[in-house]
């Protein structure tokens, strides 16, 4: 399994290729006129964003949340509650609602995290169906109706803009420091623990990592990177309900999104977005609203033939591919 | 009489399953700079020991110095800073890693930067000649090299004393023979070993004291040869076979 | 009185619970794996009574052993073709392999029955009797003895029964089962179907009263794994401990704090579990 190429000579390959994605991702919104495309790489941008986080508790740490969406809806409540209440632009409530996930996260991961996975993935689930009830029948909170945020657009504050290719950016740019933060972790001491314990938790406390707090870490950075996503999110669409910001089906969207591209990889989380959210779009512009059902029928699916066949997802079909080709190659 | 404190000292240890006592009362004190070589029949409560020494599993009664400080009710991440490294019976690596990545894990407990954790995991690396396989994914390794991995790993976090729980099990004559040279050289390094093991020619050529287990007790402790030899033991595990084979 | 009468109708649900949370806490206590599409396989059960009832006019007595033979059939495909796979990989693959699998069950249905709650009619099994000032509706009161029955049977089952020892036994240490001549396979495929089964006469016994959604099951998860973590993973009898006392307490909380928290309540209570007992009221430290 020795390399042909040497190893200098290969990252310098992977660099140019680095710059040329990083350059079409920052030049081909302005290139299309059509608002619709535009929008689809807002979304794009958003659900790897949201994903990318999920991925540091999900992918690096092996901690399954399927209630991230509980995160995601702390943000997006408190920035329109912020204007709500007090006419703050929305985007002033975003500390307050990643204040608020990381003490949610603490809540759910002391007690979870020191026992076996599945502890975890049920608490989420539950805690998330539980904010999502309380909002429901909390009418300060907006009930089942939702709340929404400033009409009209009062200053630049307000993030509140007709094209969507602002959003496009400001995800972008969100996404870019999330994804600088992960590429520094996974070569820090942290990414390597979050590795081992993913890989086996008992091994890695005998070589001295304190795996309860490790998986925390992972967690509350998460939990807050998902909080500013629903912030923005809220910033965007100016407007949040139970079923938008606390239903599970976004839990499930973050899961997918990361699951397929590859949990637990840098860019899995982006390429998995890349696929979904513009096959997602064109469905329900396809088929309007009927395509809802259908959509997560074919996402439970997808996750379920990824859990039977590649749990590594797209990466790993991948590796598995270049590996055949190599042995076919002699 | 030794002057020095032990290294590590397990008083009347006992573990219970509902109401079968995997290990009732066993004793071992353990001083800086020797081989134990820790024995007895399937079920005899030595893996069960073991893993009370290695901070593993918490016993119900009896307590555990290392160093000097009580880990009798430690996490194992506490053993680890102490200076207490373990390999498993069945190899735990870190599969989607490789090689080299494994044992930086170990070596990211005394280094917090990872150059320095890579050049420690590197001379551990070539200590343990892994160099050739360094850059392999360590779910693709077959077992003798999981376990040299494993070895490999726990010296990364730069132990006093090192529990290897049947590293040599399952090797051929030839990987056995270099894995006991590797155990050696370990040693030479001044790190104390304790060493489960089934191969009795493994006890009988590393071991500077048996400790022999059988249903949960110490039964027998002493030079290898000598205690190959108790009638007790032989009575109890070694069977004649074995007692044949020693006298010869 | 009307005290007495939220106790029953709360113990007469909880029966119920505690027979679909029976059938999640032997598949988990056996192989380690939590059926996340659990309280999907209640919601498919349901729909089976629904469309027999509807489509072909039959009682409970058609279609509670129709529901248990359908999802003991499901339960054994679905450890054949998903979770014998899944159940040695990666954390991800054994948590995300049963959460699609609920997800399809889920928006089939959805697709196929629509979003609309439907129910069975409440008189299905006659008239509601007055007894000593207790309403007793029969179609609460069989759903609920049959289901403690059931549960009853099950534990007794596993505990006195040749296959109950081989079920746990492999439950116990699958390498040892192996060893005295027991197949895994086979023993784990049976508990998926029991477990399955379990949630087929559970889905098709509270159909009998209770609102019919393709969403319900999402709930209905939520409580076994209150209940599985109350009672202990792998225990029957806690399980029917914990399930009772969890129809009592969400019927009470229902009654004293209204219908619309009764769910909060419930997961409050999980959380808590979680927090202090992980093990379980009834499970050992």
């Amino acid at each position: 399994m020795s390399a042909s190429i040497t190893a200098p000579a290969r990252s310098a390959g992977r660099l140019v290729f680095a710059a040329f994605v990083l350059l079409a991702l920052l030049v081909w919104p302005l290139l299309v006129e059509n608002v619709f495309y535009q929008r689809v790489g807002a979304l794009v941008m958003l659900a790897a964003l949201s994903a990318s986080a999920w991925n540091l508790v999900g992918g690096y740490a092996g901690q399954i949340s399927i209630g991230h969406v509980l995160f995601f809806g702390c943000g997006a409540y408190a920035s329109l509650l912020g204007f709500t209440w007090f006419e703050w632009p929305p985007i002033m409530g975003a500390p307050f609602g990643i204040a608020l996930s990381l003490l949610l996260a603490v809540l759910v991961g002391l007690p979870t995290l020191r026992l076996k996975g599945h502890y975890f993935s049920m608490a989420t689930i539950a805690l998330a169906e539980l904010a999502r009830i309380i909002v429901v029948n909390s009418p300060s909170l907006g009930g089942g109706v939702g709340i929404s945020g400033p009409a009209i657009p009062r200053s630049m504050a307000d993030l509140s803009f007709i094209s969507p290719l602002p959003y496009y950016y400001i995800f972008g740019a969100v996404l870019a420091v999330l994804l600088l933060f992960t590429w520094w972790m996974g070569r820090a001491r942290m990414g390597f623990y979050l590795r081992a314990i993913r890989g086996q938790e008992r091994a890695a406390r005998s070589l001295g990592v304190p795996a309860q707090r490790y998986k925390l870490y992972a967690l509350l950075v998460s939990a807050g990177f998902t909080s500013l996503a629903g912030s923005l999110y809220a910033a965007m669409v100016g407007f949040v309900d139970p079923d938008s910001g606390l239903g599970i089906l976004l839990s499930v969207k973050m899961v997918i999104v990361s699951a397929l591209g590859g949990a637990g990889t840098l860019f899995g989380p982006l390429v998995g977005a890349a696929i979904l959210v513009p096959l997602e779009e064109f469905t329900n512009a396809a088929f309007g609203g009927d395509g809802t059902g259908i959509t997560y029928v074919v996402y439970g699916a997808i996750i379920m033939l990824i859990s039977r066949y590649a749990p590594g997802g797209l990466a790993e079909i991948l590796a598995r591919l270049k590996a055949w080709g190599a042995r076919h190659a002699r | 009489m030794r002057a020095d404190p032990p290294l590590l000292e397990a008083r009347d240890i006992s573990v219970a399953f509902g109401s079968f006592r995997a290990v009732d009362g066993a004793s071992l004190t353990i001083g800086k700079g020797e081989i134990i070589g820790l024995i007895g029949p399937n079920g005899a409560g030595k893996s069960t020991f073991f893993n009370c020494l290695a901070g593993d599993r918490q016993p119900a009664s009896g307590s555990i110095r290392l160093r000097g400080h009580d880990v009798t009710r430690a996490s194992p991440e506490d053993h680890a800073r102490l200076g207490l490294a373990r390999s498993w019976q069945v190899p735990a690596v870190f599969d989607d890693m490789s090689v080299r990545d494994n044992v930086v894990v170990g070596a990211f407990l005394r280094h917090k930067r990872a150059s320095d954790a890579a050049a420690v995991a590197d001379r551990v690396i070539a200590f343990t000649g892994l160099a050739p396989i360094a850059q392999s994914r360590s779910g693709s390794l077959g077992t003798p090299a999981r376990k040299r991995l494993e070895i490999a790993r726990a010296l990364a976090t730069e132990p006093e004393i090192l529990l290897l729980d049947e590293a040599l099990a399952g090797l051929t004559p030839t990987e056995v023979r270099a894995a006991i040279e590797l155990v050696r050289r370990i040693h030479a390094q001044g790190i104390t070993l304790v060493i489960v093991e089934h191969v009795m020619e493994v006890i009988l050529s590393l071991a500077d004291r048996a400790v022999v287990f059988n249903q949960g007790r110490v039964i027998a402790e002493g030079k290898p040869r000598d205690v190959v030899q108790d009638p007790g033991v032989i009575e109890a595990y070694l069977g004649r076979s074995l007692s044949r084979k020693a006298r010869a | 009185m009307i005290l007495g009468q939220v106790v029953l109708n709360g113990f007469l649900v909880g029966a119920v619970y505690a027979l679909f949370s029976s059938g999640l806490t032997l598949i988990w206590g056996m192989m380690n794996v939590v059926n996340f599409a659990h309280g999907d396989f209640v919601m498919i059960a349901m729909y089976v009574a629904f469309v027999v009832f509807t489509a072909l006019h039959l009682g409970p007595a058609v279609f509670v052993p129709l529901a248990a033979v359908l999802l003991f059939l499901l339960g054994v495909l679905v450890y054949f073709s998903l979770v014998r796979h899944v159940m040695r990989g990666p954390m991800l693959a054994q948590i995300l392999g049963t959460f699609g699998l609920a997800l399809v069950l889920r928006y089939a249905t959805l697709w196929v029955f629509s979003a609309n709650f439907v129910s069975l009619p409440d008189n299905l099994l006659g008239p509601v009797v007055t007894v000593a000032g207790l309403r007793l509706e029969p179609s609460r009161v069989v759903a609920g003895l049959a289901a403690l029955t059931l549960t009853i049977g099950l534990h007794l089952l596993l505990t006195r029964t040749a296959l109950g020892s081989r079920l746990l036994a492999v439950a116990e240490d699958r390498n040892a089962a192996m060893l005295v001549g027991i197949r895994p396979d086979p023993m784990q495929a049976l508990a998926w179907g029991i477990g399955a089964a379990c949630t087929g006469v559970a889905g098709a016994l509270i159909a009998l009263f209770f609102y019919i959604s393709p969403t319900v099951g999402e709930s209905l998860a939520l409580i076994a794994f209150v209940v599985v973590c109350l009672g202990g993973f792998g225990s029957v009898p806690g399980a029917l401990v914990a399930g009772l006392l969890i129809g009592v307490i969400e019927s009470l909380s229902a009654f004293w704090i209204g219908p619309a928290n009764k769910d909060v309540v419930v997961f409050i209570l999980f959380l808590a579990v979680l927090w202090f007992r992980p093990q379980g009221l009834l499970g050992k430290a």
